[in-house]
């Protein structure tokens, strides 16, 4: 009965005992809306002439060039908001409306989820509160500031490290007491069952247009390539090629080193345990407490991930690789400067991944899933002196 | 059944075991001891706050189970509860955590782990009963689903939200409700502060347990001691 929540060993309903209800409520309602043709008028209309969707596929010849290989970019920075999480905001929006349901929560790393939130709540004339670690409101500072400025209340949190993780608790705790007429729109396909079901059919539509892109060029890539926080601009273009022959890739926030605390390999380094909602691969000590991590982006700073990327690592349908925070820093710049597209830092790790594994890529046609740019960044690596 | 719950390990070996045994030297019925947990996504600001400082300074489950056994060696009446996070005891093992302390626990609390998931602990291994949780939003199949659950009781959380907050109690029709359908006894808790809320939950669900109050003294055992006697005589 309960294998649904499951992907292979992993996922399940790791949640209070006081959301099961709410939780069965939003898979019922799902179920239904994801095939109800209504819903989806509504929001294919929302992708379309709000959001920019289709976004372009795009070929960066330069850097195909210098690098040796053909570059195909998916073009999510384009989105409205600057990155894909828009996708999965304006379906649960939708969802929430259709709920009946006036307010919504959200946690958030970089602060794009945040933002994504606090549009479609503006949008749908719903109350917004986001959490977000005090780590990450000083190093994003330009979303608090969007947020806000959207009409949302960005909450500080400073328990432990300040960063993701404690702001998905700082969400969840906040869900308990209000989850009769709030729904918490989690950012990406982590949480209790149904959420990564949830998340991941609203990102699909990355990887369905992008099939049908390298349709229309007549071309299938080589390879996909994906950075992975939580995973779901990951999942959402893996599954437009699961089923062919394509190579897939993930790539992991590998911070500075490998030391502890220094990294977010969650897969690379991790062990399965149990934490927000899953039993998922985790950064975590011998005694079974969550580690701290580390990333110079802070949406893919985060000790676990989506459970169905713990099963395809399982099953080595996809292969997840890292890459370390200077890596990403030269692909941001590279990216810039020979194509004129400045990355989200979190997007970088994916290029950065094509560009520094030539042995891997060289003569291939690589698809990378540019998740988001890079604006957002620009004052925090300004800050530091990094360019 | 009267019941408190307070942080193992916390402040420190010593002030933890004071406290342990000065629950049971005043008659109480349970005892919960929290096992940290870096990530205590159920607990507000005073509990949290403690299981942050507790994981700082290292947490020793061996440790923390060895007091447990001698404080039920001296009083096997006590009930003995383990209230910890699902990755401390699947980190352990499921069977491992069984093995090494079934003789002395009596159950095991698991706040991220609902009563549809208790299946996925025991087919690990777990054999200590799992308490299940009742709350104000149950719906009455998710009550009938505890008939055949083996427990040492039923937890009622009496509140919309995590340990210590102070929202208002949402009554105590499912609690009462549960312990009517399935037999089991039933304790309230999240939000019992005063003799007056433990009263109330008596009068109830004929149970209750504190936690954030207890946990705000463990620090200063003697505080505790003058705290618990409150409730001795209920
Ligand atoms: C641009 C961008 N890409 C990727 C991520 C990582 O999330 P996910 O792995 O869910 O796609 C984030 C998270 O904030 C992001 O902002």
């Amino acid at each position: 009965m309960y294998d649904k929540m499951f992907y292979g060993r992993y996922g399940g309903q790791f949640a209070a005992e006081t959301l099961i209800p709410a939780l069965d409520d939003l898979e019922a309602k799902f179920e239904i809306l994801k095939d109800d043709e209504q819903f989806n008028k509504e929001l294919q209309h929302l992708f379309k002439a709000y959001a920019g969707r289709p976004t372009p596929m795009y070929k960066a010849e330069n850097l195909s060039e210098k690098y040796g290989c053909e570059i195909y970019l998916k073009r999510e920075d384009l989105l409205h908001t600057g990155a894909h999480k828009l996708n999965n905001t304006l379906g649960q929006a939708l969802l929430t409306k259709y709920m009946g349901k006036k307010r919504v929560i959200a946690e958030t790393g970089a602060g794009q989820h945040g933002v994504a939130t606090a549009t479609v709540a503006a949008l749908f004339g719903m109350e917004c509160t986001v959490y977000m670690g005090a780590v990450d409101v000083a190093r994003q500072e330009p979303n608090v500031k969007r947020m806000e400025l959207l009409g949302a209340k960005v909450v500080p949190v400073t328990e432990g490290q300040g960063t993701l993780k404690e702001a998905t608790n700082a969400a969840m705790r906040e869900w308990v007491s209000c989850v009769q007429d709030t729904h918490y729109i989690i950012g990406s396909v982590v949480g209790p069952y149904p959420f990564p079901k949830v998340v991941t059919h609203f990102q699909e539509v990355i990887g369905d247009e992008s099939r049908e892109q390298c349709k229309e060029l007549d071309m299938t890539p080589d390879s996909v390539v994906a950075c992975v926080g939580g995973g779901s601009n990951a999942i959402g273009i893996f599954n437009g090629f699961l089923d062919q022959h394509v190579e897939l890739y993930g790539v992991e926030a590998g911070g500075t080193s490998d030391d502890d605390c220094k990294h977010a390999r969650t897969l690379g380094k991790g062990k399965p345990g149990i934490l927000h909602g899953a039993y998922t691969y985790l950064v975590q000590t011998p005694e079974h407490q969550i580690s701290d991590v580390h990333s110079i982006s802070a949406g893919l700073d985060y000790p676990g991930i989506g459970p169905v990327h713990s099963m395809l690592h399982d099953v080595c349908r996809v292969k997840y690789g890292y890459v370390r925070d200077n890596q990403a820093l030269n692909a941001f710049k590279e990216l810039s400067r020979l194509e004129g597209i400045i990355p989200a830092l979190e997007s970088s790790h994916a290029l950065a991944y094509v560009l520094d594994n030539p042995e891997i890529f060289k003569g291939k046609k690589v698809l990378v899933n540019l998740s988001g740019r890079g604006d957002k960044d620009m004052a925090s690596i300004l800050e530091r002196g990094l360019i | 059944m009267k019941g408190f719950y307070i942080v193992g390990g916390y402040p420190d070996r010593e002030k933890f075991r004071e406290c342990l045994f000065a629950v049971a030297e005043n008659g109480f019925e349970f005892i919960e001891i929290g096992i940290p947990f870096s990530e205590p996504v159920a607990d507000g600001p005073v509990i949290s706050e403690a299981i942050h400082k507790a994981v700082a300074n290292g947490v020793n489950i061996a440790e923390i189970m060895n007091d447990v056994r001698e404080m039920k060696e001296k009083y096997p009446e006590i009930k003995a509860i383990v209230m910890t996070y699902a990755n401390i005891i699947n980190g352990y093992g499921e069977k491992a955590f069984s093995e090494a302390f079934g003789d002395i626990l009596d159950g095991v609390i698991i706040p991220d782990v609902p009563t549809r998931m208790h299946f996925w602990m025991q087919e690990r291994g777990l054999i200590i009963p799992i308490v299940p949780f009742v709350t104000p939003i149950s719906r009455p199949l998710d009550i009938e689903d505890l008939k055949s659950v083996k427990t040492p009781f039923i937890y009622y959380i009496s509140i919309m939200g995590v340990t210590g907050s102070d929202t208002k109690s949402s009554g105590a029709d499912n609690g009462v409700l549960a312990g009517q359908l399935t037999g089991n006894p039933v304790i309230t808790g999240f939000g019992i502060r005063t003799p007056q809320d433990a009263k109330n939950a008596l009068d109830s669900t004929g149970g209750f347990v504190i936690g954030t109050e207890a946990v705000k003294r463990q620090g200063e055992p003697a505080e505790l001691i003058n705290y618990i006697e409150q409730f001795a005589s209920l």
